[in-house]
């Protein structure tokens, strides 16, 4: 792996030297990680951290962390701190994405052991490109939310997204569906059986009034926000 | 109400070799039930025509048979009640022979279903039905290799064209479980085989009632709770969530995403596509246009007006106006006056019969003269809009307004079905999703919207006074509808669904499968419509003898007469139209064409009667489907509410001397 990558992956880490000390920023980067999602969840204190940490010296970790102004420990509570927050933000959103990217679109198994190396390593331009490239999705494939970055914010796409929500499609326009984020169960169980699945090809007939879709033969008139689930690839 | 919707007897049911029909909505089971039974059911060119199961007797390959026809599902996992009516039919107990019936060209969501009758282990056969239709879109199915890889017997039929039946008819001697298979992760086969191990015996296989639970199917509760204690329950709740962590996505859309699959893999074998019959068609046009945000309102008031000169000027006037003055004015009447008075020579019997609440001058003549030829009319112009496809596109064009009562687009087609009749539209309200929704249409079904009866004795008075008039009545009821909906809305709990509706194709109608549909319904309204006319005039005819009805009249009188500015006679159609609206309608049209009621009065007691409590029939169909409770809660809102609506209308048009 490129080492400038590594050194990117890590932004403003100056105090690392880039080759020796990639373990421990790994560790670091796993319970910035962890504090992100526990707290997602409501379920943040330095107990569960311990608990659901899978590296080994979680404790000391955490201390040296707090100890470089990423982060406060006080009693049970953990709270980061900005630079923390930046880059824990920047973490989740890189290992969010590249679920999505190994997931749906290279249908990888073993997706969740990829994503963890990518995000190690992905640099701010990357990450953003993939963003892009898979048309800003908000949800990783579990359902988690994608922390959204500059180039979600930017009104102009620059970049032709390869992926794109069904809706940004031109009336007329074939894609196929890569992946559908999971809005609520029911809706995707009941447009699955009428044949809407990753891998089904859908043509895009109207927006207005509503939305008509047609995948197969069969003709399905939606709301406009079931289409901003559904994410398609041009064929 | 309608007779053939009743269920046998147990005895009945053992007795006889049963076929059920199932298949994916609007692929023709109605239309094979018709054919195999020879009674009639509605066939029409939407997905949710048929919401109950129909049962009919026939004799197939010199066997007595039970056929029985379900609602359409897309998955055997219902999804709303309609769908659920048919699921339930598969759990109740086995039948003989089970036939999946398929629209080839939608081949690939038939199989979606074929694949859970596999899993099941039940012995059916598939029938690829609208052959035709797919053959001219260049769909052609290898017939040999689809049988090959299902390892059951497949059949090639045109439902409507009887094309294909003796086909059918052999295949079904030999119904066999399918062997066609799928392999989900390995986490819920693991747990599909947990809970199959804790699941009673049941006429479908262990593993598929499994795979339902995994895949989160809440109405299998109910049956649960029935076969197996709490405890057992408890332990299959617990296997399924456990499951379900290990997945990201809900396990029904997996396991479907699997099974699509695998429908794609068996396709892949046996479904050729040239591009001989592609290319799009004037129905595809015809069918964009009906739903283009420009183009769909010209064609939505083109439909309106078509229909309006069908049957309000059409039926409602020249037909009507013939029959009335002409068949029963200047014959039957005065023949059956002259016979009764030869043969009855007590002057109450005479009176009873021809008098003015008689049974021919009033009953017979409202029923047969008035209302029947408008309801033909309407049921023949309602029965080409289904057959047409056009419906489910209304739909598209006013989801968004529906949006706003806190409904989606699909609540229009139980709604315009009112138009044709409220009790059965209140049944279609079985294929909306939420309680919410169901009970919202209902309320506004039996508020608002007039049954076609009705309509066309409404569209006969009004269109005879001016266009504003009408303008004037049809802008109240949909300005009370979307207000009331709107207020309703916000009072009933629960959240709208999504608007997910499939759009069928847009064909040309059959016309023998419209008049069949047309003298269906027509037998069916003679049936429902004339014993309660005759019975409303009879309380007429007695409460006037026993001068009740000049008590009532008097007591309506500060109502009628001194709020809503209407004749002292009016109160007369207003009690008949607690037995039937369009009996009330009739009422008030005889009223008018004797001159009695002036532009104003005619169409503020229109107003009312529209509004006016649901008939009779109806009550009791919304008692069945919504519960005592809320159907009396919507009739004792009603009543007042229609008078209200009237007195104001009424004090509007006076107070600034409008003539209309």
């Amino acid at each position: 792996m490129p080492e400038k990558k590594r050194m990117q992956g890590v932004e403003g880490q100056a105090g690392h030297p880039a080759l020796c000390v990639l373990p421990e920023i790994e560790k670091e980067d796993e319970l910035l990680e962890a504090i992100w999602t526990l707290r997602e969840d409501d379920r943040l204190s330095v107990e569960t951290l311990i608990d659901s940490c899978r590296i080994d010296g979680c404790e000391e970790v955490l201390q040296s962390l707090a100890k470089t102004g990423w982060l406060e420990v006080k009693g049970q509570s953990i709270e980061l701190l900005a630079k923390g927050e930046r880059r824990a933000k920047e973490l989740v959103r890189r290992h969010r994405l590249s679920l999505r990217l190994f997931y749906d679109l290279f249908s990888l198994d073993g997706a969740e052991a990829e994503a963890c190396k990518f995000e190690h390593i992905l640099s701010p331009e990357v990450t953003d490109s993939v963003c892009t490239l898979l048309g800003h999705p908000p949800n990783s494939p579990d359902g988690k939310p994608i922390p959204r970055g500059e180039c979600c914010a930017m009104f102009k796409q620059e970049m032709r997204p390869l992926v794109a929500p069904l809706a940004d499609l031109t009336p007329g326009e074939k894609a196929k569906i890569v992946f559908i984020t999971p809005g609520s169960h029911s809706r995707l169980d009941r447009l699955s059986a009428m044949g809407v699945v990753p891998g089904s090809v859908v043509k895009l007939h109207q927006k207005r009034p509503s939305y008509v879709l047609q995948v197969g033969e069969t003709m399905i008139a939606v709301d406009k926000e079931i289409t901003r689930e559904i994410f398609v690839k041009k064929v | 109400m309608h007779d053939h919707g009743s269920k046998p007897s147990k005895e009945q049911q053992q007795d006889l070799n049963k076929v059920l029909l199932i298949g994916n909505p609007n692929v023709g089971k109605s239309a094979l039930f018709g054919l195999l039974t020879g009674k009639y059911v509605t066939v029409s060119n939407y997905p949710g025509t048929t919401v109950e199961v129909t049962y009919g007797n026939a004799v197939l390959n010199k066997v007595r048979t039970l056929v029985i026809d379900t609602p359409g599902v897309n998955s055997l996992i219902p999804m709303s009640e309609d769908e659920k009516v048919t699921r339930d039919m598969l759990l109740a107990d086995r039948s003989d022979v089970i036939v999946q019936v398929a629209d080839t060209k939608n081949l690939r969501r038939a199989l979606l279903i074929t694949i859970q009758l596999a899993e099941m282990g039940v012995p059916f056969i598939l029938d690829l039905n609208m052959d035709d239709e797919a053959k001219s879109r260049g769909i052609l199915i290898d017939q040999t290799g689809l049988s090959q890889l299902l390892g059951i017997e497949v059949v090639k039929t045109v439902a409507i064209r009887r094309s294909g039946i003796d086909r059918l008819l052999k295949g079904i001697q030999q119904p066999r479980p399918s062997t066609v298979a799928v392999r989900y992760d390995e986490a819920i086969e693991g747990g599909a085989h947990d809970i199959a191990a804790l699941l009673p015996d049941a006429p479908i296989s262990k593993r598929a009632l499994a795979l339902m639970v995994l895949a989160g199917d809440e109405s299998l509760k109910s049956w649960l709770h029935v076969n197996l204690q709490d405890h057992v329950i408890a332990e299959i709740e617990k296997i399924r969530q456990q499951v379900q962590q290990k997945f990201n996505n809900s396990l029904g859309f997996l396991i479907n995403q699997r099974r699509m699959g695998k429908a794609d893999e068996i396709l892949r074998r046996v479904m050729t596509l040239s591009e001989a019959g592609k290319g799009s068609t004037a129905a595809f046009y015809l069918g964009s246009w009906s739903m283009h945000p420009v183009m769909g309102i010209p064609i939505l008031l083109g439909v309106l007006y078509a229909v309006y000169q069908f049957v309000g000027v059409l039926g409602a006037g020249i037909i009507v106006n013939f029959l009335e003055k002409t068949v029963f004015g200047e014959y039957l009447i005065p023949w059956a006056a002259k016979i009764v008075t030869f043969v009855l020579p007590v002057p109450f019997l005479q009176e009873l019969i021809i008098g003015d609440y008689g049974i021919v001058s009033m009953a017979l003549t409202y029923a047969i003269a008035i209302v029947l030829p408008i309801v033909g009319f309407f049921f023949f112009a309602f029965g080409l809009l289904e057959d047409s496809g056009y419906l489910p596109r209304l739909a598209v064009m006013v989801n968004r307004v529906f949006k706003i009562m806190g409904l989606n687009g699909k609540a229009v087609l139980p709604m315009i079905l009112g138009l044709g009749c409220d009790t059965m539209a209140t049944l279609t309200t079985r294929i909306l999703e939420t309680r919410k929704e169901r009970m919202l249409v209902t309320f506004l079904l039996a508020l608002g919207i007039p049954c076609s009866a009705q309509l066309g004795v409404v569209l006969g008075m009004i269109s005879g006074i001016s266009a504003a008039a009408t303008a004037l009545w049809i802008g109240t009821m949909v300005a009370v509808l979307f207000i009331v909906g709107y207020l309703t809305a916000q009072l009933l709990p629960g959240e709208p669904s999504d608007f997910v509706l499939e759009l069928p194709p847009i064909r040309v109608p059959q016309l023998t499968n419209i008049m069949i549909k047309t003298l269906a319904r027509v037998e069916w309204y003679l049936k429902e419509a004339v014993p309660l006319f005759v019975l409303g005039t009879l309380i007429l005819f007695v409460a006037d003898k026993i001068g009740f009805l000049a008590f009532i009249q008097k007591a309506a009188d500060p109502i009628v007469v001194g709020f809503l500015g209407l004749p002292s006679k009016a109160a007369e159609a207003l009690v008949i139209g607690f037995l039937r609206r369009d009996y009330g309608a009739a009422g008030l049209f005889m009223l008018s064409k004797q001159g009695l009621l002036d532009p104003v009065q005619t169409v503020v007691s229109l107003v009312v009667v529209t509004l006016f409590v649901p008939c009779i029939a109806n009550f009791f169909m919304m008692i069945k489907e919504q519960g005592l409770k809320a159907a009396v809660l919507m009739v004792a809102f009603i009543f007042p509410f229609a008078v209200v609506v009237g007195g104001a209308m009424n004090w509007f048009l006076r107070s600034f001397h409008i003539s209309l």
